[in-house]
């Protein structure tokens, strides 16, 4: 009985949530290819404004390049973070453990403009320098919850799975990941979104990106560009939040 | 069949296991005992080599535990904990498939396994199949546990004690049906618990270890007759000797013929059995306490052969009846027994039931 109550009051708001996804889905859509419909109303709001809308670049060529480095960096981050916190879970790699939990932390005190302004001596100007700072500091995140996560498996199930004549690699593939699933998931939601965020400064530094409009508008003292730019990064973190909120429930096991 | 060879165990150069050795015969019901720290877990867990020996030999069937392959020798081997360690993300049927999905077994054949297991163990498969453990009471993820421990049918089981986290009501639930499992399967068992009762409820051999050291081991009723020193005899419990001894007698070694007609067998004792037509006792004449005339036979106060002599006489207690009926399993009156067999006094003709 109780449990039924519950399942039907997941289901709820299960439902109300999809619903309000789809709402914000269609309107990111909307906005992206028909910013140019809405130009009478930044005409209206902001009359001293020579050009009210951006207009340099299409938004949808904006949207994919801010897309596509922020799939990228997140990629590089999730391979390499997930990796090092397997590593140093494993017999092989405790050693290590504590000195990678606290880089793992500590890194995450540094602004990413700093990142940033490192890599571009390093890797000069444009896409290189904004995916090495972007991985840089997403990468953090996703060490810490796979640490967390693996650190989260019972003892007792772990004795069962190698008791019950589990290999090690069995007992990752089987029981730990996807036990961790939830955890892990979670750190690379907020590497995602922070990224999300980050990726505008990657204008400053010549990366195509949403963070365009709004550095131009910013220098430019154009407030409708930054407007636009930021209400297109706005909604695509909240977009990307709520997926990554569907997907987490997903690996929740009697929570 | 299992040997232990000197077995030892060292940790920073303390032994916590200490040259242990036993044999253990094919089928038997093993019971290692001793207060907390003295090595039971330690030395259960040597068996399927989740601790490496430090010395001495464990032979499994003939085979030397050391000289195989880690994950197939403990395929080879139930083992059920305490607190389950079911696994969280898998249903019971999944988890109940462990072993059998490792050692690729046809889905059809696993299928069976778990349904065949799952009735074993009360789990109807329609209802629980499919749910996952934390939709479980603590008794019947135990039953889960030892039914995944089981799966594979284990050339020997290990439990290290697996009804340790339920209410004492389900874990004698539990040990009734490990009982009753043991008997239908014929397993080997190594049993780890720290209740003596429990111990004497289950085991056909005793080993008793305190301080890493093996102090006694032999068969439960012998421990009790014949403790090897003050420890053994202090952690076996003076208190309730008695009923302990009751614990480990059975019903069937001192039944009796039931009384079909009035002669006074023992004074105050005068009473007769009246039989319906399938042979099934219906009333007592006399030995009643509360009344001397004829009362109806209740289920509650009958006996059967495979029952303890402390189960037996909890029931005359309980219901005033100076002796109970024996019954077989269609309900048919094939025997009786009173304060005399309690008493351990058997009948000059003993009745078999097997
Ligand atoms: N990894 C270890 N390192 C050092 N000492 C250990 C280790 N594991 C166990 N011990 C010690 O070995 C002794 C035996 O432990 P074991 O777990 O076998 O006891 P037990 O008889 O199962 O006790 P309990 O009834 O409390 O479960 C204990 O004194 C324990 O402190
Ligand atoms: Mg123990």
């Amino acid at each position: 009985m109780k449990g039924s109550t519950l399942g039907v009051g997941r289901l709820r708001a299960a439902s109300a949530g999809n619903g309000v996804l789809g709402v914000l889905v269609l309107l990111l859509i909307g906005l992206t290819l028909g910013m140019g419909q809405l130009e009478p109303l930044f005409r209206a709001l902001f009359p001293d404004l020579g050009t009210p809308l951006y207009s340099r670049d299409s938004f949808l060529n904006l949207m994919l390049a801010h897309i596509g480095l922020v799939l990228v960096s997140s990629l590089i981050s999730v391979t390499i973070g997930i990796a090092a916190g397997l590593f140093v879970t494993r017999p092989v790699g405790r050693e290590f453990e504590p000195m990678v939990s606290s880089l793992a932390a500590i890194g995450q005190t540094f602004p990413p403009a700093a990142v940033l302004a490192i890599a571009v001596p390093l890797a000069g100007f444009g896409f290189a320098p904004t995916i090495i700072a972007l991985s840089l500091y997403g990468l953090l995140p996703v060490i810490q919850n796979t640490i967390a996560g693996l650190g989260t498996v019972p003892q007792t199930t772990l004795e069962a799975a190698r008791g019950n004549g589990m290999s090690r690699w069995q007992i990752l593939r089987r029981v730990e990941l996807p036990l961790a699933m939830r955890v892990i998931i979670a750190g690379i939601r907020v590497s995602v979104i922070i990224n999300i965020g980050t990726a505008t400064i990657g204008s400053t530094v010549g990366a195509k990106s949403l963070g365009t409009p709004l550095i131009a508008g910013l220098v430019g003292n154009n407030l409708a560009y930054v407007i636009q730019g930021a209400l297109l990064v706005g909604l695509l973190a909240i977009v990307t939040d709520l997926l990554f909120e569907r997907l987490e429930r997903r690996y929740s096991f009697g929570g | 069949m299992i040997e232990l060879q000197g077995l030892t165990k060292t940790y920073a150069g303390k032994h916590v296991v200490d040259d242990v050795s036993l044999t253990l015969e094919t089928g038997e019901f093993g019971v290692l005992i001793g207060p907390s720290g003295c090595g039971k877990s330690t030395t259960l867990k040597m068996i399927n080599r989740l601790i490496p020996l430090s010395g001495g030999r464990i032979i499994l069937n003939g085979d030397d535990v050391n000289t195989l392959p880690t994950e197939q020798l403990r395929r080879r081997i139930g083992y059920a904990i305490q607190s389950t360690g079911l696994f969280p993300h898998w249903s019971v049927a999944q988890n109940i498939a462990t072993v059998p999905q490792l050692l690729k077994w046809p889905k059809s054949r696993i299928d069976d396994r778990v349904d065949e297991l799952m009735a074993m163990f009360h789990l109807d498969p329609s209802e629980f199949r499919h749910k996952y453990p934390h939709q479980l009471s603590g008794g019947q993820a135990q039953r889960v546990g030892v039914a995944r421990a089981l799966a594979a049918d284990p050339e020997v089981l290990l439990m290290d004690e697996p009804f340790g986290a339920v209410d004492p009501i389900t874990r004698e639930v539990l040990q009734a049906e490990m009982k009753r499992v043991h008997q239908q399967t014929g397993k080997t068992i190594v049993f780890v618990t720290h209740d003596m009762d429990e111990a004497l409820q289950l085991a056909t051999r005793i080993a008793l270890l305190n301080g890493g050291r093996l102090v006694q081991y032999d068969r439960p009723i012998e421990m009790m007759v014949t403790p090897a020193d003050d420890f053994v005899r202090e952690f076996i419990g003076q208190a309730d000797l008695g009923l302990k001894l009751l614990s480990r007698r059975w019903v069937h070694q001192y039944q009796r013929p039931p009384s079909l007609a009035h002669h006074a067998t023992l004074p105050g004792l005068d009473h007769c059995w009246q039989l319906d037509d399938a042979g099934r006792p219906v009333a007592l004449e006399g030995a009643r306490l509360d009344d001397g005339g004829v009362t109806p036979v209740k289920s509650e106060w009958t006996a059967t052969p495979d029952m303890s002599l402390k189960e037996a006489l909890s029931r005359m207690v309980w219901y005033r009846v100076m002796v109970l009926p024996v019954i077989d399993e269609a309900g048919k009156l094939i025997g009786e027994i009173g304060m005399q067999g309690v008493m351990g006094i058997q009948a000059e003709q003993r009745v078999h039931a097997s």
